[in-house]
């Protein structure tokens, strides 16, 4: 079985080394374009095999929702955050791209393989495929090209969407996107229904055909190809993409929108170029996640999934996550999809406490350490030993509050994630007012200016050390 | 001359000149004729003509609401003249989008400053430096050799930039954490980074104590001889304007009054009347 398993995965992997080695001879940087893309595959086999095998079905079903909603996130991150153009019709290309992908499988299995099932690869599949199919042949194959083609003509629309942004701006612009994804939705709404034969098909127009994907009824035949292999590769390019893209020339010029749309132009960006190209990235990114959306088992692609209701739910994360931040946009998708489901089991939320109460003692504790701020010139620039302590207390006093929250409800028999919006609206609004730039404001985890309260505090310390 | 930029302090104004070669400076003259702009009924500029020189230092004055931002902002582009020409080395600036505008050799500072508050100092200065650079989607995703070695140039050019502006030292501050008188310094090498062969500053002297002002004073002239830029400032600072500005435009209700040298202008009735008023 290993022998096969090996045999199957050497071609995709000398393809993965071959396409470098072709683009390396380009652009001389063979290493560069290969990392990503090994490091995406190695990811997702990771977590097919190692998920599945640890884990329940429903859990890994989790995880991969996690994974699509990082995606969709981060995407949302490149217009909202990087471009600064607040776009709230963002599932609009989601619809878009799993509509188109969805249409492609689904009408190209007949035309291949003759039926819709899906015929499913080894890394195809969520509950796992067939011991030893084949890799990205077959199926598979189809499954990868449909998801490329529906986020291009995502893409495609990205830019009809990004061109009357070049006149409109803030609000005007938040209109038109809005109305761009409800015009999706009621498009999508007046489709035929879906092609259930081959003689059906037959007998329709062929123009028709593609565009047959259920209207009102939802689009639920879509071979279900989605697993975690696919969808945490997407998530290793998503980010390494942007991650680039935010350290590039193209992406401060972005940054630089966002700041000051009337300086950026005079110190020469071509605005209007980087906000479309913003709009199209964008765009693609989330028609791939549409397209993996769509064929994840247990979903039934319906035009409400281009509604502002999933627009908001997008929006929320990068909110959330501090506009313009990959990793926060990343942290919070995984933090608002994954509670809700916390909300269902109050028994373990309760546990939170154990970490929560800690926090808020030593948090105490490192307040009243803490001192007075810096008075003079360094207050100006918003040194504060205390921020850090500030912090510790916050992140201990949403933990146990969720924990305590969980208690009541379990209580008086409440079932929590009947609440769960009127808890993300009670924390956006918390987070409105005590940190309006979000979990980790335009820094990155990585960034060493995240972490100058900490530096603050200690400084602070030693400094008072220092003095006595 | 690449190693000056790692000896980090002992650099001089000639050394970082040397690096940000081929940054512009090229000794071409802005001309200005008859340029007309109203707004409505309210002309905001009339007959509004100009001929800075190569490695010149003029000044832009007249009383609050005279039309000189006005003027700065019909040379970038940002109104489109009713009428009139701007050249720049012989080419039309009419109709072009500010962007074009500040790739055709034309930078500015604002007069409420303008930074890219966010963002780190370092890559306000990296950010202006991005259009005399090729940039492609391609390069981003492929990180391929000449991507990087051309952001490596634009770090080494932003580095050796903030040290002529004494601003190294707080390369990693966000922009709207300096005190008011490093923006507008970082506002001015900013402008600088794009390689303009004009630079116009909008006050740059506003807000700042006498001692800053004494340092800009020095700052604006040396980036004139080390750099080769013409300069056009609008200045409400009269020290500033009459110590440093070669010749001195007047505008007043639109209206370019007077034109000459500092002597001359002060010595100008109308001049004194359009600031002081008749007796």
């Amino acid at each position: 079985m290993t022998a096969l398993v090996i045999w199957q995965f050497l071609w995709p992997f000398g393809l993965i080394i071959l396409v470098p080695v072709v683009l390396g001879a380009i652009g001389g940087s063979a290493w560069r374009v290969f990392w990503p893309l090994a490091l995406a595959l190695v990811v997702g086999v990771l977590m097919q095999h190692q998920v599945r095998t640890n884990m329940d079905a429903y859990s890994s079903k989790q995880i991969l929702d996690v994974g699509i909603a990082i995606i969709l996130a981060v995407s949302l991150t490149i217009v909202n955050g990087f471009t600064g153009q607040f776009s709230i019709g963002h599932a609009g290309f989601l619809a878009v791209g799993g509509y188109v992908a969805g249409s492609i499988t689904y009408y190209g299995s007949f035309a291949l393989f003759g039926s819709a099932g899906a015929t499913l690869g080894t890394m195809s599949g969520l509950y796992g495929a067939k011991e030893g199919a084949a890799f990205v042949t077959g199926g598979e194959g189809l499954f990868l090209f449909a998801l490329l083609a529906g986020g291009l003509i995502a893409a495609l629309l990205g830019v009809v969407v990004g061109l009357p942004s070049l006149r409109l701006r803030g609000d005007y612009l938040a209109i038109v996107t809005l109305g761009f994804g409800e015009i999706v939705r009621v498009l999508i709404q007046q489709t035929p229904q879906v092609l259930m034969s081959k003689d059906a098909i037959a007998a329709a127009k062929p123009l028709s055909v593609p565009l047959s994907v259920g209207g009102s009824l939802g689009f639920g035949n879509v071979p279900k190809y989605t697993s975690l292999f696919w969808v945490y590769a997407a998530v290793v390019l998503t980010l390494i993409f942007a991650y680039r893209l935010k350290q590039s020339s193209t992406g401060r010029a972005m940054l630089s929108i966002r700041e000051d749309e009337i300086a950026a132009e005079a110190m020469g960006v071509k605005t209007t170029y980087y906000k479309v190209w913003g709009f199209a990235i964008a765009a693609f990114f989330a028609g791939i996640a549409g397209g993996l959306y769509a064929h994840t088992i247990g979903i039934s692609l319906s035009p409400v999934d281009a509604g502002f209701q999933k627009s908001f739910d997008i929006i929320i994360m990068v909110v959330l996550g501090g506009l313009g931040s990959i990793s926060g946009a990343a942290i919070a998708a995984a933090i608002v999809t994954y509670l809700p489901e916390l909300l269902r089991t109050p028994d373990t939320l309760m546990k939170f406490a154990v970490v929560g109460v800690p926090m808020l003692v030593i948090g105490g504790a490192l307040l009243a350490m803490a001192g007075k701020p810096d008075q003079g010139p360094g207050k100006k620039r918003g040194h504060d030993p205390r921020a850090f302590p500030r912090a510790v207390i916050g992140l201990g006093v949403i933990i146990t509050g969720l924990s305590i929250l969980a208690f009541v409800a379990k209580r008086f028999g409440i079932n929590l994630s009947d609440y769960r919006l009127i808890l993300f609206a009670l924390a956006l609004i918390v987070m409105m007012i005590t940190r309006p730039q979000g979990l980790l404001g335009v820094r990155e985890l990585w960034d060493g200016a995240l972490y100058r309260p900490l530096r603050d505090f200690f400084s602070a310390r030693r400094a008072e050390g220092g003095a006595a | 001359m690449t190693s000056t930029v790692s000896s980090a302090i002992s650099m001089t104004m000639s050394d970082a000149a040397e690096v940000l070669k081929g940054s512009g400076a090229a000794g071409e003259s802005l001309e200005v004729r008859g340029v007309f702009k109203s707004f409505g009924g309210l002309k905001a500029v009339q007959d509004f003509r100009l001929s800075l020189p190569p490695a010149a230092l003029y000044g832009l004055i007249g009383p609050n609401g005279a039309g000189k931002t006005t003027c700065f902002n019909l040379l970038t582009g940002v109104y489109r003249p009713d009428q009139g020409e701007i050249t720049l080395g012989g080419k039309s600036l009419i109709g072009l989008r500010p962007s074009e505008i500040a790739f055709t050799g034309l930078a500015r500072t604002f007069q409420n400053i303008r930074l890219f508050g966010e963002l780190s100092v370092f890559e306000n200065v990296k950010l202006a430096c991005h259009l005399r650079t090729t940039h492609s989607l391609a390069g981003v995703i492929l990180r391929s050799g000449w991507q990087r070695a051309e952001e490596a140039a634009i770090r080494e050019r932003a580095r050796a930039l903030l040290q002529v502006f004494n601003l190294h030292d707080r390369m990693d501050e966000s922009a709207r954490n300096l005190p008011y008188g490093d923006q507008r310094r970082l506002e001015i090498a900013r402008a600088l980074a794009t390689g303009p062969k004009v630079l116009l500053l909008d006050e740059p002297a506003a807000g700042m104590n006498p001692q800053e002002k004494k340092d800009l004073r020095k700052l604006i002239r040396e980036v004139r001889d080390v750099f080769g830029v013409s300069i056009l400032m609008i200045e409400h600072d009269m020290g500033v304007v009459m110590d440093l500005c070669e010749r001195i435009t007047v505008l007043d209700y639109g209206v370019p009054i007077a034109e000459g040298t500092p002597h001359e202008i002060q010595k100008n009735p109308k001049v004194i009347e359009a600031y002081l008023g008749k007796e």
